[in-house]
């Protein structure tokens, strides 16, 4: 105990990190409070004047980047930097290292809330920056690692507290998850075709967006409950051996639980059984976590009605708790039945953001700022207030959203004696539901409110104290243990003193899951039947799906119909697998606010088409689908399309060759005779098959057609 | 603690216990359809009883395991010579708990009292964090173990031996139902319109809600007021695929998928196909403004002989048209 060093912590990082938080906070709550009130006032589009950068289309992914890797990013990244010098008694690694991570981490964001307005996107949800960003984000990561795994090998703690395996299992997933996501073939700087198609580009999909909702709001945040929650309520951890047990049944499990987004899908039976069965054993260990948390309150419960920052991590825990329950239950069939394509995944997914994430967030940064301030928070009142208002903008957001998601899917489903369907015409459905949309917005303005109050009051707390930037502290240097066991020591103790072994063992516990279940779909082909009939698209038609990706049209029109009765009357026959063979990226979607598309072409004529884009209101009266003028505006853009075709035949898609070659000669041909069958139908405008919009009318006429065609029998 | 070993014994006696109720429910579901519903008296009293076998099995389990534990233990102190600390109870002997409470406290919660928090506190602290060694809560280990029997008790069943149903067969059966169930509720209405023997309606109720359907459903295509537009004009006396209500009926019902008319039959009931096409004859000489022009042939009412229907008694349509249209 004689050699005592001193050493600072370094509080600038902490903070910075914080305020990016709570700036991108703002932004992204503000652009989904736009797209809210897009849903009820479809004006707020503001495209019928050819202006195509903020449709509900193309925010939507900016809203959710902007939620999960800007705000509660940059809160994963405060709460690490604070949490970690603590528990490990020494400073970051290296500052500079730090400085880096921070800004290049900002300029992941600057890049993404740039490229998707402009529409350059892979439409893989939580996954649609585009490469050259991921390459940066990857960087990033590396950056964080070292910078983490260094301080974690030059700490003065033999042992490793909890919070730290939640953010070592943290780090290697995401980068496990985002690296195999990413597999792809770039053939512009702004475009890419995925390694995988179909059925597998889904599975790969799915279980890297459920992992992401796993391992970037759920198992960092969880680390940080561990540290923030028992210095809030100064209150020892409830169980020890809770933390070990929920933390390795946690992170295995998480990792299989990805197919149950794919119910009812095209997917194997046996993949979505796995899916729901490893939801439902989720239940428990993801529970440990928020018992954990509830528990170590024991004691302290009294505060919890005085002390804003234990009121919020309070309702943030139950939160995770009810989000941690929803979640397996509507992995069960029945319930997915129900709530899948509907709203109620939007209810789900934000009382998890906004209770679990959000209240979390908030917090912590209640709790720290007048600590590196030196001062106290500035209004006790005013972040009580914030606190109600949040607590009731979570409430109207979710039970409407539920009543929609339920309403809505009960229209669906109906039938009348006669065997038709009660509600044919998918519109009503919406229309239905739209006053629940006004009354979600309400609940995300009062949460943005709360949020803005937050901001001031967070602002005021630091201009009435002093910015501690590095704070002294002392402890003494490591000494290494022996290496026999000590008797009596708790078994779990040996894997603390080691983080590479915990390393080591994190990555061999997640990588098990997404193996069983991504190695046989990719290479067993029987998995995927194959139909005879079903060919790559053409030219023009892949030219028109690269604009249904870059406008977002996945958003809210799925392209998977499933094996239901009330759907196949509705859309027609239930998807295959086979016939998705040609889909880079896979474009099921996830929700339904329009119509499934799969079985569109031949549906409608080309002039509907044609009408529809330029005012769905004409076709649909009432339609909240924003109009698309710019596409019969646009110049058709075919100069990348022999590098598509060469990148498409590169992944397996079999063009013959040199048809990269004649391909453009090929779509300027389908182009003429779509545009002149819609100028035989009155359409006077010039040059129509130099624009777009003959692209995407060719593409929605071939979806799902091919199964149609009667396969020429060869004798 | 090496106690681990020990506690594997736990899930899979659990799986012995999942496989057995299993195959019962299994055994039960399988009977004759005519005994369909005796079986589901014996799947829910085997399940039951299943069920309580299990927990009772699982309390059984729990306390061979604490045994086995203690044993250990001790076996392990007489040969390092060490002292074992006695647990730490979570209710106080003398403490005036009544029975349930009693009970809740030591095999539901099991948690150390706070007033003796300090006797489990791990000496370190993690910049100012303690840990307490709490025992897990036995709910929740319970709850842990029950989802995952429930796992393999759902991979069985869907999988491995049992009969739930692929989603395909899934599929299939939900339609052959519906379509039987439609067949009877159908069979009370001998003379369901259809294209044989539906007949143009001219009061004006129907004429309304045909006038209804027709502004939501066809006026996006063929104009607010017939004009045409995507599709053709209803107001001149053209027709593509043939005029009078039988040839309007069925294209409506059936669609002319070639020139983008879709098929309405899975949308529309028969009887408002029926409103919606008396509507559109209504039309006819209407001139209304931005006609399209002229296309398909000049179609006379009087040609075909079936196709004097307005002058049959169109007063005992109404009495078909089911009560939920009303």
């Amino acid at each position: 105990m004689s050699n005592i060093q001193q050493f600072h912590y370094d509080n600038r990082i902490s903070r910075a990190f914080g305020m990016a938080s709570f700036i991108w906070g703002v932004v992204g709550m503000l652009v989904g409070l736009i797209l809210a009130l897009q849903l009820v006032f479809p004006s707020l589009n503001f495209s019928e004047n050819g202006f195509q950068y903020l449709t509900f289309g193309r925010l939507r992914p900016l809203h959710t980047n902007a939620v999960i890797f800007a705000f509660v990013g940059n809160g994963i990244f405060m709460g690490v930097y604070y949490s970690l010098q603590r528990l490990l008694k020494t400073r970051m690694w290296s500052d500079k290292l730090s400085w880096i991570h921070f800004w290049s981490w900002q300029v992941v964001i600057l890049c993404a809330a740039y490229t998707l307005p402009m529409g350059f996107t892979t439409s893989s949800e939580y996954a649609e920056l585009i490469w050259p960003i991921d390459l940066l984000i990857t960087l990033v990561w590396v950056v964080f690692g070292i910078n983490m795994f260094a301080t974690i090998l030059t700490r003065r703690e033999n042992h490793l507290y909890v919070a730290i395996w939640f953010y070592i299992a943290t780090w290697v997933t995401v980068a496990v998850l985002h690296i195999v996501r990413s597999f792809e073939l770039p053939v512009t700087l702004t475009q890419s075709y995925p390694l995988f198609s179909g059925v597998q580009d889904a599975l790969v999909q799915w279980w890297y967006g459920h992992n992401a909702v796993a391992f970037f709001l759920t198992t960092p945040y969880l680390g940080m409950m561990y540290y923030f929650l028992p210095k809030a309520a100064n209150r020892p951890v409830y169980s020890y051996k809770l933390s070990i047990i929920h933390f390795w049944a946690l992170i295995f499990i998480y990792i299989w639980a990805g197919p149950h987004h794919l119910l009812y899908s095209s997917m194997p039976d046996w993949v979505q059984s796995l899916g729901t069965v490893f939801s439902i054993m989720l239940i428990a260990p993801s529970w440990g976590g928020m018992l954990n948390g509830l528990l170590t309150l024991r004691g302290a419960w009294d505060r919890v009605r005085e002390d804003p920052v234990l009121k919020f991590m309070v309702v943030a825990v139950t939160a995770y708790g009810m989000a941690t329950f929803e979640g397996p239950m509507l992995s069960i069939k029945f319930f997915n039945a129900i709530s899948h394509f509907t709203d109620w995944t939007i209810a789900h997914v934000h009382v998890g953001a906004l209770g679990w994430n959000g209240f979390l967030t908030f917090g912590a940064l209640y709790w720290m700022w007048p600590r590196i301030y030196r001062t106290e928070l500035y209004s006790r009142q005013l972040a009580n207030v914030h606190f109600w208002l949040g607590t009731l903008g979570i409430v109207f957001y979710a039970v409407p959203m539920y009543w929609a998601g339920w309403t809505q899917a009960m229209m669906w489903k109906e039938f009348t004696p006669e065997g038709t369907l009660a509600w044919g015409n998918f519109l009503d459905t919406v229309l239905q539901i739209k006053p629940m949309y006004a009354i979600r917005a309400l609940g995300g303005t009062l949460f943005f409110v709360g949020v803005l109050l937050g901001v001031y009051n967070l602002f005021k707390t630091a201009q009435q104290g002093s910015f501690l930037a590095d704070e002294t502290a002392e402890a003494p240097a490591r000494e290494r243990l022996p290496a026999k066991t000590p008797a009596n020591e708790y078994w779990h103790r040996w894997i603390e003193r080691r983080p590479m072994q915990m390393l080591l063992w994190s990555t061999i516990l997640i990588a098990i899951g997404g193996i069983v279940q991504i190695i046989p779909m990719v290479f067993i082909e029987s998995q995927v039947p194959k139909i005879s009939t079903v060919q790559p698209y053409t030219p023009l038609e892949l030219t028109g799906r690269d604009i249904y990706i870059r406008e977002g049209c996945v958003g809210c029109h799925s392209q998977m119909i499933r094996p239901f009765r009330d759907e196949t009357v509705r859309y027609g026959e239930y998807s295959k697998s086979g016939e998705y063979i040609y889909d880079r990226p896979f474009l099921w979607g996830s929700k339904r606010t329009g119509p499934d598309l799969w079985r569109e072409g031949g549906r409608n004529p080309d002039l509907w088409h044609y009408n529809h884009m330029m005012d769905p209101t004409t076709t649909s009266p009432r339609s909240i689908m924003p109009p698309y003028p710019h596409l019969a505006e646009q110049e058709l853009d075919l100069s990348s399309l022999p590098d598509k075709i060469t990148a498409l035949r590169k992944l397996g898609t079999p063009y013959t060759r040199d048809f990269e070659k004649y391909a453009v000669a090929n779509a300027r041909e389908q182009a003429k005779t779509i545009a002149l069958h819609l100028a035989d139908q009155g359409v006077k405008d010039e040059g129509l098959e130099n624009k777009e919009i003959v692209a995407i009318i060719a593409y929605l006429q071939r979806l799902g057609t091919d199964i149609k065609v009667q396969p020429t029998v060869s004798e | 603690m090496k106690s681990k070993k020990y506690t594997l014994v736990l899930p899979l006696v659990m799986l012995a216990v999942s496989g057995w109720s299993q195959a019962v429910q299994a055994a039960a579901t399988t009977a004759e359809p005519a005994a369909q519903q005796l079986s589901d008296i014996m799947t829910i009293i085997l399940t039951v009883a299943g069920s309580a076998l299990f927990i009772v099995a699982m309390i059984y389990v729990v306390k061979v395991n604490q045994f086995l534990y203690k044993k250990v233990l001790q076996l392990e102190a007489q040969k390092s010579g060490a002292v074992i600390p006695e647990e730490v109870p979570a209710v106080e002997a003398a403490a005036g708990d009544d029975f349930w409470t009693r009970m809740r406290k030591q095999y539901w919660e099991d948690a150390v009292p706070i007033e003796r928090e300090e006797e489990i506190t791990f000496h370190h602290a993690y910049d100012g964090i303690r840990e307490l060694d709490n025992r897990l809560p036995p709910w929740w280990v319970n709850l842990f173990f029950l989802t995952v029997v429930w796992a393999f008790g759902y991979m069985y069943y869907y999988h491995w031996g049992g009969d739930g149903l692929s989603s395909t067969e899934r599929y299939n059966l939900e339609v052959e139902t519906a379509k039987k169930e439609l067949a009877v509720a159908l069979a009370g209405r001998a003379n369901a319109v259809d294209e044989s023997n539906v007949t143009a309606l001219t009061d004006g109720s129907s004429l309304g809600e045909g006038e209804l359907i027709f502004k939501n459903t066809c006026a996006a295509c063929h104009g607010q007021q017939g004009e045409g537009g995507i599709g053709p004009n209803f107001a001149d006396e053209y027709w593509l695929h043939g005029g009078g209500i039988k040839n309007i009926f069925k294209t409506i019902k059936y669609g002319v998928p070639d020139k983008g008319m879709i098929s309405w039959q899975a949308q529309l009931k028969p009887t408002d196909m029926q409103k919606v096409a008396s509507y559109i004859l209504t039309l006819q000489g209407t001139n209304p403004p931005n006609q399209k022009a002229p296309q398909g042939e000049i179609w006379k009412e009087d040609e075909g002989a079936a196709q004097d229907s307005t002058s049959t008694a169109p007063e005992t349509l109404p009495a078909e048209v089911p009560a939920d249209t009303q």
